[in-house]
């Protein structure tokens, strides 16, 4: 009896790894993404806002890929794979946040160092210190203005020819931004200094270009960044916000969501504060301008019509 | 009473997370340390920790589904328990099965911890998982945890005399027509819901201490079971409370404004008391085992 059993469970061990690397085979073959063939610029943008914008500047002659596209994962906790180390082996020109905020990028890269592959690291071109509490740059309206001139510059560097047709695409991109900038000074003039609860920092630069207060304690807003546990006074400091009803917007980072922030959407809803959802990564559909004028105009219509956009996808 | 308010930080009583944690802290403190007294007796403490660890793989899976972490310790110390039960008929095969069995489980615990990572949006899973977070307990959990403590220490009063039997003596108790293995089995249910309930507070790695830490400080000191089962009771409960109360005081220590991690302070509390215990001489006569 002890003989069968134990040679059934050997078996069932053995079957177990057969499914397995069933499984495993097709994820293992090669996919696209490889060195491109048409004479195209091969950029990785480490998170598709980057992405985005090198795509704009770069137009028809770069081809572009972005590692954290979407926009139900934490970009904090994001781990990479093996099909991006792909991508970042054949990349010519590389954009990355920085300030521990994608890591695993520089890892990638010096695991496949290409000789002249272009890393811009977008917190150590903008002056941005290692120690910078709050990594989501891209949220700050000055960020994309600045990076547009470097971007193409540095794509100059890769294909000479087509110097000023990145630079006219580059000015052309910060020209679009106009409609946000607008957006950005309309919350400012109408609701200057409107308090305001986060969950998480994501977008805390936009919120203070609008000129509203942000009451959320930063620590709690750390914590839920880094995905510890926020203490009980600040749990409780930020309850009070919404109980009380001491604030007038609800900003809620759809991407990084625990236990106790979705106890906080409920304590919001069941208060009438409107709730925002913001995004770490570009949702699907969206360019970036598209995407932070959408966000501003619900901060905006939350804070005059007290209406909700929980969500943008 | 002025020295009291030094003690405890302001709004320690006020405040939901708190009480939230003192009722299920004190409920799994209990039921802990009456299972724990057993879990030593018979020997089994490997077991213990490793029905904590298994449960990691469960709650794991149970953020990516999207359910609450309990349902998913419970799940996974169900199923490995009873795969070891099963896989070990005899007894000496059982530290070598536990051992197979928690691998098995901890590896597809690494691969559901990947997964979350690349498909879901939950933050600070892993470190939940592993390390507990009883101030984010949810507080609809409150009745169901104590339901659990209810019936593990239901299980354990119900097979009371035919355990202890079969704990002090196995033969004896063959002989005497107690159906050893039934008993094994639902002491092994009792054991699997004490320590994943644990598990949920201080953390899949640190589900033991509790379980342990009391248990083994109440037996050197005391010689009758009903007493031993008090004292590992009374000690796990204070430890809880103290536990608490210093990580709710911690708010205020360096980095200011943070907090410390419960499970440090539960299980710093629970080692200096067994140091503690080592120290005062033990009852003269010994126990009978």
């Amino acid at each position: 009896m002890q003989r069968w059993r134990n040679a059934l469970f050997g078996v069932g061990l053995s079957l177990f790894g057969v499914v397995l690397t069933g499984c495993g085979s097709p994820a293992g073959t090669p996919a696209a993404g490889g060195p491109s063939t048409s004479g195209m610029i091969t950029a990785v943008g480490a998170e598709n806002e980057y992405g985005n914008l090198i795509s704009q500047i770069g137009g028809k002659a770069v081809s572009v890929q972005s590692i954290m596209t979407n926009p139900n994962v934490d970009p904090h906790t994001y781990e990479a794979d093996t099909a991006n180390a792909r991508f970042v082996s054949a990349a010519q020109l590389i954009v990355q946040n920085g300030i521990g905020y994608d890591s695993f990028m520089n890892h990638l890269e010096s695991a496949s160092p290409v000789k002249g592959r272009i890393v811009v690291t977008v917190a150590n071109v903008l002056g941005y210190g290692p120690n910078t509490p709050n990594p989501h740059l891209w949220y700050n309206p000055s960020t994309m203005p600045r990076l547009a001139p470097i971007v193409a510059a540095d794509l100059s560097k890769l294909d000479p020819q087509e110097h000023t047709y990145f630079e006219q695409n580059a000015s052309h991109f910060i020209q679009s931004l106009q409609p946000w900038t607008q957006a950005v000074q309309r919350v400012h003039s109408e609701f200057p200094g409107a308090p305001v609860a986060v969950t998480e920092p994501v977008a805390d630069y936009l919120l203070q270009a609008c000129g509203l207060s942000i009451r959320t304690p930063w620590a709690f807003q750390a914590a839920i960044m880094n995905g510890v546990d926020p203490s009980p006074q600040d749990v409780a400091v930020e309850e009070n916000l919404l109980k009380q009803r001491q604030v007038k917007l609800f900003v809620y980072n759809q991407q990084a969501v625990d236990a106790t922030t979705s106890s906080l959407l409920g304590i919001a809803r069941a208060n009438h504060i409107p709730v925002v959802g913001v995004y770490e990564t570009m949702p699907p559909d969206y360019s970036y301008q598209s995407w932070m004028v959408t966000e501003t105009n619900a901060f905006y219509n939350a804070l005059k019509n007290h209406s909700s956009m929980v969500t943008l996808h | 009473m002025h020295w009291f308010q030094h003690l405890i930080a302001p709004g320690f009583f006020q405040s939901t997370e708190v009480q939230v944690a003192l009722i299920i802290g004190s409920a799994v403190a209990i039921t802990s340390a009456v299972v724990g007294v057993f879990v030593i007796l018979r020997g089994q403490a490997f077991l213990g920790h490793a029905l904590g660890d298994v449960g990691s793989t469960g709650a794991a899976g149970a953020a990516l589904v999207g359910i609450q972490a309990i349902w998913g310790f419970l799940t996974g110390g169900l199923v490995a328990g009873t795969a070891v039960d099963i896989l070990s008929r005899r007894s000496r095969e059982r530290e070598v099965t536990t051992g197979v069995v928690l691998s098995a489980m901890l590896g597809l615990s690494a691969l559901f911890i990947y997964l979350i990572t690349q498909v879901s949006s939950t933050t600070g899973v892993t470190q939940e998982i592993l390390f507990g977070s009883i101030f984010a307990v949810n507080r609809h959990l409150v009745v169901p945890m104590m339901g659990l403590s209810c019936v593990a220490l239901f299980l354990i009063a119900f097979i009371y005399r035919p355990l202890l039997l079969s704990t002090i003596s196995l033969e004896t108790a063959q002989s005497r027509g107690v159906r050893v293995r039934l008993v094994s089995l639902i002491f092994l249910f009792a054991m699997t819901m004490a320590v994943e309930q644990s598990a949920l507070v201080m953390g899949a790695l640190l589900s033991t201490a509790l379980l342990i830490g009391p248990a083994a400080t109440a037996i050197r000191h005391t010689r009758r079971l009903g007493y031993t089962m008090l004292m590992a009771a009374g000690l796990a409960l204070l430890d809880t409370w103290l536990g608490i109360m210093l990580a709710y005081n911690s708010f205020y220590w360096p980095p200011t404004g943070r907090g410390w991690p419960v499970s440090f302070f539960i299980v710093t509390v629970m080692v200096l008391s067994y140091i503690l215990s080592q120290l005062i001489p033990q009852p003269q006569s010994k126990r009978a085992q």
